[in-house]
């Protein structure tokens, strides 16, 4: 089998603009539950409401489309209630920070045994456009018209205070490490967060210079800075040029978890 | 052998739960279901269930619901600040046409209101809470034993109906304590599989589509949004949303005479008494205190969906006097129904209506 | 094998460009019928995969693929006693 295997043909394309990053992560985290040799019988994809949370839609396996932001509570009810069952979910920025933000954390202090991959794309995707709680300060949305003034979430290191076993951050553009990424959070018993920062060029990327999909591309590819290299340079005392933002694996441990099949 | 015990309506519901096979319980503390969920967190482990506290009962219900999925019978308990929080969740359940039981103990409202005081308050609610026409299942006890059966005959409905099915109790009637007979097994109606080959959505006759349970290879997307018979998100077709819709009503209304329960008295009367819940008790007492009269009382287990053809057990009624513990919720359905005057007794405060009370209304309605 | 691209499912995104070590994806001209303009395949027999993907069990670099939102990149066999064309750049 690969990875293509998992999609439900009759219904691609996909309801997504062209460019959007959301099909590149499906794609990394198909292929991942695909070599670790799971059967789609035994998977299950769960997700929100966004852009996002569509991506269920097109998987082959059973899967469950909730509501705004509950997604990790009905794959808890789900993992619990079947151990044996692999639980993936997808969500965005709004859906997993906003509106389920404290969903997101008691799964994380619960370490539910699942593997959840955020499509960060910094707004509300779906509905046109609105500052999400990852918004980047000053960023122009078509709530915050004059510029964010916000503060921004960092939805990684959320994770890793409140207790997950697994967190990591790629991005739509490092298609290789992203599916390592993801590879590693499927096998780690617990909860996982595996974060991607995604284009979305119509609503983010239009109102913020990056009007071409190979924009914000470009801007992932040379704002990512290792998680090692970044400590190093910190530890030199060097600078660290402010827009820069980590992508690695933050924390792997094994704290007690729960719905870990026996 | 069946046993008999002395117990406290709120765990008698859990009793009953557990006599239904219920599996799985999420919930979040609240005055006055809280036994509930303390008596399920206290045996469901020992039966390899599954009790979770969750974080609010937003996510309480959203766990119940995944959980069904996986093809087990769950439950929630709450009262109202938490019932109101789970209304979009019970939508979806109404959608994705999932089988999940709900107890409210109702309190009085609105917002903190009544903690510890009894009300029926909600019974609109739970009718018309979420957005959008659906039509549900709703019971209500009158007692520790009703507590018991009504909550394992919720499980049977919601299960066949594959609708949520709400117990709506109340804080006189979860707190009291009464004597209660455990039957040796309840029978609960199983869920019904999907045939193989056929479409997760695709309903026969009786409007409702069998189950296709998670993890055995039925690959079914469940989704709130507007569907078709594959599961697919088909949100802007207007026909195709009218179809849904009707369907998910006409598979509740039309069952109406199946799933009726209610007790009636005296149906020869002129005067009836229309109750449900903790208020029975006060007809009871008024019926007990005047035997030589003829005062009917038509006592529903089952208040949605309404059961009009009830009324018609009393075809000498000259006025239905509905005693409730709010505003006339059930009152304002019962006169959609009949050309005999409908006349609401409401009764707020949190506690029940003093005998005395009835026997001025039913004087009054001569 | 041979690349390809389903022109029933690709949008024209261009990301396959932006990764492609060889080059082989160029900016298309001409829409199709869905009114979208596929990139163009510049002698695709280069990609290792097109000669090494059966010989070695598995995709090789496959980086196009994976980028590649709408699914719209695939590998075909040849038809029956269709050549197979072998370009290898070093
Ligand atoms: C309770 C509720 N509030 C609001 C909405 C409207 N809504 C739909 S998607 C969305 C935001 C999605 O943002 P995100 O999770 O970042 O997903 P994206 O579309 O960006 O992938 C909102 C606010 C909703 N569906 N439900
Ligand atoms: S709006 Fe943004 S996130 Fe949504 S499909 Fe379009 S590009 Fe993707
Ligand atoms: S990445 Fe895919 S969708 Fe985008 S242009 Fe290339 S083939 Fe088409
Ligand atoms: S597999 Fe690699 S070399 Fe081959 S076409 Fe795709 S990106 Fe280019
Ligand atoms: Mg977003």
């Amino acid at each position: 089998m690969s990875f293509r295997d998992w999609y439900r043909a009759d219904r691609l394309p996909t309801i997504y603009c062209a460019g959007c990053g959301n099909g590149t992560v499906i794609n990394c985290a198909l292929h991942a539950v695909d070599t670790l040799g799971w059967r789609w019988e035994d998977t299950i994809f769960v997700s929100g409401i966004g852009c996002s949370s569509r991506a269920p839609g097109y998987i082959r396996t059973d899967s469950l489309h909730t509501t705004h932001g509950r997604a990790l509570a009905f794959a808890t009810g789900i993992k619990l209630a079947r151990p044996e069952l692999h639980v993936v979910v997808f969500t965005g920025d709004g859906d997993l920070a906003a509106i389920g933000g404290n969903h997101f954390i008691h799964a994380c202090r619960r370490n539910v045994d699942m593997t959840v991959i955020c499509m960060n794309n910094w707004i509300y995707g779906m509905t046109g456009g609105q500052g999400s709680p990852t918004t980047p300060r000053g960023a122009i949305t078509t709530t915050t018209p004059y510029g964010s003034g916000e503060g921004v979430f960092d939805l990684s290191a959320l994770a890793v205070a409140a207790g997950a076993n697994h967190v990591a951050r790629w991005t739509s553009y490092h298609v290789k490490e992203l599916t390592n990424a993801i590879d590693a959070g499927l096998r780690t018993p617990g909860f996982s967060l595996i974060e991607v920062l995604t284009q979305c060029p119509t609503a983010y990327g239009r109102r913020n210079k990056l009007r071409e999909v190979s924009d914000t591309i470009e801007y992932l590819k040379t704002h990512a800075i290792l998680l090692q290299r970044y400590n190093r340079l910190v530890a030199e005392g060097k600078p660290v040029p402010e827009d820069m933002f980590t992508v690695g694996e933050f924390v792997r441990r094994n704290r007690p978890a729960m719905g870990v099949p026996p | 052998m069946s046993r008999v015990e002395f117990m406290q309506g709120n765990t008698a519901c859990a009793e009953g739960a557990l006599a239904a096979g219920c599996g799985f319980f999420a919930g979040y503390p609240i005055t006055p279901s809280t036994e509930v969920a303390e008596h399920m967190a206290a045996k469901l482990p020992k039966r390899k269930g599954v009790f979770v506290q969750m974080e609010d009962e937003i996510a309480s219900i959203a766990a119940v619901i995944g959980a069904s999925w996986t093809g087990a019978r769950a439950m929630t308990a709450t009262s109202g600040p938490g019932f109101s929080l789970m209304m979009e969740n019970l939508g979806y359940a109404v959608m994705t046409e999932t089988p999940c039981v709900v107890v409210n103990i109702q309190r009085g409202g609105p917002s903190t209101g009544q903690p510890t005081l009894g009300a029926q308050g909600d019974m609109l609610q739970c009718r018309f809470g979420s957005h959008g026409d659906y039509s549900i299942i709703a019971l209500s006890p009158s007692s520790v034993q009703e507590m018991f059966e009504l909550t394992a005959k919720a499980f049977s409905l919601s299960e066949r109906y594959r609708v949520p099915a709400f117990l709506m109790g109340d804080e006189i009637i979860g707190h009291m304590r009464e004597r209660l007979t455990i039957p040796d097994s309840v029978e609960v109606a199983a869920r019904r599989r999907l045939e193989p080959g056929t479409l997760p959505y695709t309903a026969g006759e009786d409007g409702i589509p069998g189950f296709p349970t998670f993890g055995q290879g039925y690959g079914v997307h469940v989704t709130g949004l507007t569907h078709d018979e594959r599961g697919y998100p088909a949100a802007t077709n207007p026909r195709l949303h009218e179809k849904l819709v009707m369907r998910l009503v006409h598979k509740v209304e039309s069952a109406r005479k199946e799933m009726a329960d209610y007790v009636v008295t005296n149906p020869g009367a002129e005067q009836v008494f229309i109750s449900y819940g903790a208020p029975a008790r006060s007809v009871f007492q008024l019926l007990h205190d005047r035997p030589g009269e003829e005062i009917g009382h038509l006592r529903l287990r089952v208040v949605w969906p309404f059961p009009e053809f009830a009324l018609g057990e009393f075809p000498d009624a000259k006025t239905f006097l509905v005693p409730e513990m709010n505003l006339g919720q059930v009152a304002r359905e019962i006169q959609r129904h009949t050309d005999v005057p409908v006349i609401p007794v409401p009764r707020l405060g949190g506690d029940l209506h003093p005998p005395a009370m009835l026997a001025k209304a039913l004087e009054a309605s001569r | 094998m041979k690349l390809a691209i389903d022109s029933s499912r690709c949008k024209g995104c261009n990301l396959c460009m932006l990764v492609c070590p060889y080059r082989i994806f160029k900016e298309g001209k001409e829409q199709n019928e869905r009114g979208i303009i596929l990139p163009e395949l510049d002698r695709p027999e280069r990609c290792p995969n097109c000669r090494l993907q059966k010989l070695y069990g598995r995709t090789l670099c496959g980086l196009c693929q994976m980028i590649c939102p709408d699914q719209a990149i695939r590998w075909d066999d040849e038809a029956k006693n269709e050549r197979q064309k072998v370009e290898v750049e070093f």
